[in-house]
């Protein structure tokens, strides 16, 4: 065990026993390593921050498969720019940035944003609604079925707490459109909750 | 519950969804395999022999604009990069055909303009534009090599913005040409 707690970030494998989370300090190391093309380094930045990376982007893409790709291109983009990674903001915003622009490339790009929308109108649980459960998990259904100007703002703004400015700026979009997104996000939800009997 | 409760109690429902969801399946050895793709050299000879150009030809231009700069009145309304952000580029290299109106429109002046310059700065600058057209000639070879290479691609835009912006210092067509809005 004495030799894992030494073991260098390069020679890192995900099978290692995990014996302590990682703090801010790794993370900047890791980051440094990553800058002078350490892999290992890299992938540890990934172990830490993969399941928010795909969350959001399953929560704005409400498609699996989808989901994985923006998240595997997220992070491929982020290891083509991390030597450009200043520090200027948290590594887990710039990553979520960069996840939010895969998304929103991928979607002007496929046409599964419509296959989506019709998936949606089913009854079956949005993929994202799994990791929720009770009340909230109608709630992720009734996020999922938001058209999508509306879901992206909510689900930044909403759940992963962003504020307008950044919201609107991960979104290319002006701070009040995101307002705008967020009540028409909160109108919708209403509506839906209230349909299906949901008292929040 | 009024709307303002009912929102509040929305939103702080929005904050307890799980932000952090696993994959199904690990995403690593997918981007393990991408990242660890030996990067090809952007740097090729036909490359560096545009770019070599390319810097010639900003540097010549620098001092064509100084020969002409006292014998054309120029009228900047427009900088010329924003021709550029309504351009189409692309897969094939083609500029859309709001550039290429442009573009005509400004060729079709250029003899009339030159005419106004002394011989040796008109000299100068058709052996400008000369270089500017061969690198752009050079450039499309090059990309027809490397068609994904993304240095190829910005020096030929660089090489179209340096030749576009030649034209309009040497003509003042700018605010005639430049005003327009469906490029």
């Amino acid at each position: 065990m004495e030799a894992l707690l030494t073991t260098a970030a390069s020679d890192y494998s995900p099978h290692m026993a995990v014996v302590s989370e990682p703090g801010p300090a790794d993370e900047a190391d890791w980051i440094a390593r990553a800058q002078r093309a350490d892999t290992g380094a890299f992938e540890r930045l990934y172990r830490m921050h993969v399941d928010k990376v795909y969350g959001l982007c399953l929560r704005m893409t409400g498609n699996v498969a989808e989901a994985e790709d923006c998240a595997q291109d997220a992070f491929i983009q982020a290891w083509n720019k991390i030597d450009r990674f200043r520090g200027d903001s948290a590594f887990a915003t710039w990553l979520h940035r960069i996840a939010v622009n895969s998304v929103l490339g991928r979607m002007r790009k496929s046409k599964r944003e419509q296959d989506r929308i019709q998936l949606a109108g089913e009854t079956t649980d949005a993929p994202a609604a799994v990791a929720d459960t009770g009340e909230l998990r109608d709630l992720a259904n009734a996020v999922n079925r938001l058209p999508e100007g509306a879901r992206h703002v909510f689900v930044l703004y909403a759940v992963y707490g962003y504020s307008h400015d950044e919201a609107g700026k991960m979104l290319g979009i002006a701070p009040g459109t995101s307002k705008a997104q967020l009540h028409r996000a909160r109108r919708l939800l209403a509506q839906q909750l209230e349909q299906e009997g949901f008292e929040p | 519950m009024n709307t303002i409760e009912r929102d509040d109690e929305l939103l702080a429902r929005a904050r307890d969804l799980s932000t952090g969801i696993s994959p199904e399946q690990d995403l690593w050895p997918g981007i393990e395999a991408a990242i660890r793709r030996p990067k090809t050299s952007r740097w090729t000879p036909r490359f560096a022999q545009a770019a070599a150009i390319v810097l010639l030809v900003g540097a010549s231009s620098g001092l064509t604009w100084l020969a002409t700069k006292d014998q054309v009145q120029v009228v900047e309304v427009v900088p010329a990069g924003l021709v550029f952000e309504q351009a189409s580029f692309g897969g094939r290299y083609a500029l859309g055909v709001g550039y290429q109106e442009a573009h005509r429109d400004l060729e079709a002046q250029l003899d009339t303009e030159l005419q106004r310059l002394s011989p040796e700065a008109r000299a100068e600058v058709e052996e400008n534009l000369a270089m500017i057209r061969g690198a752009i000639g050079q450039i499309n070879a090059a990309l027809a090599e490397e068609p994904d290479n993304p240095l190829l691609q910005e020096l030929l835009v660089q090489t179209y913005r340096e030749e576009l912006a030649l034209m309009q210092r040497v003509g003042g067509l700018t605010q005639r040409v430049m005003p327009r809005r469906d490029i």
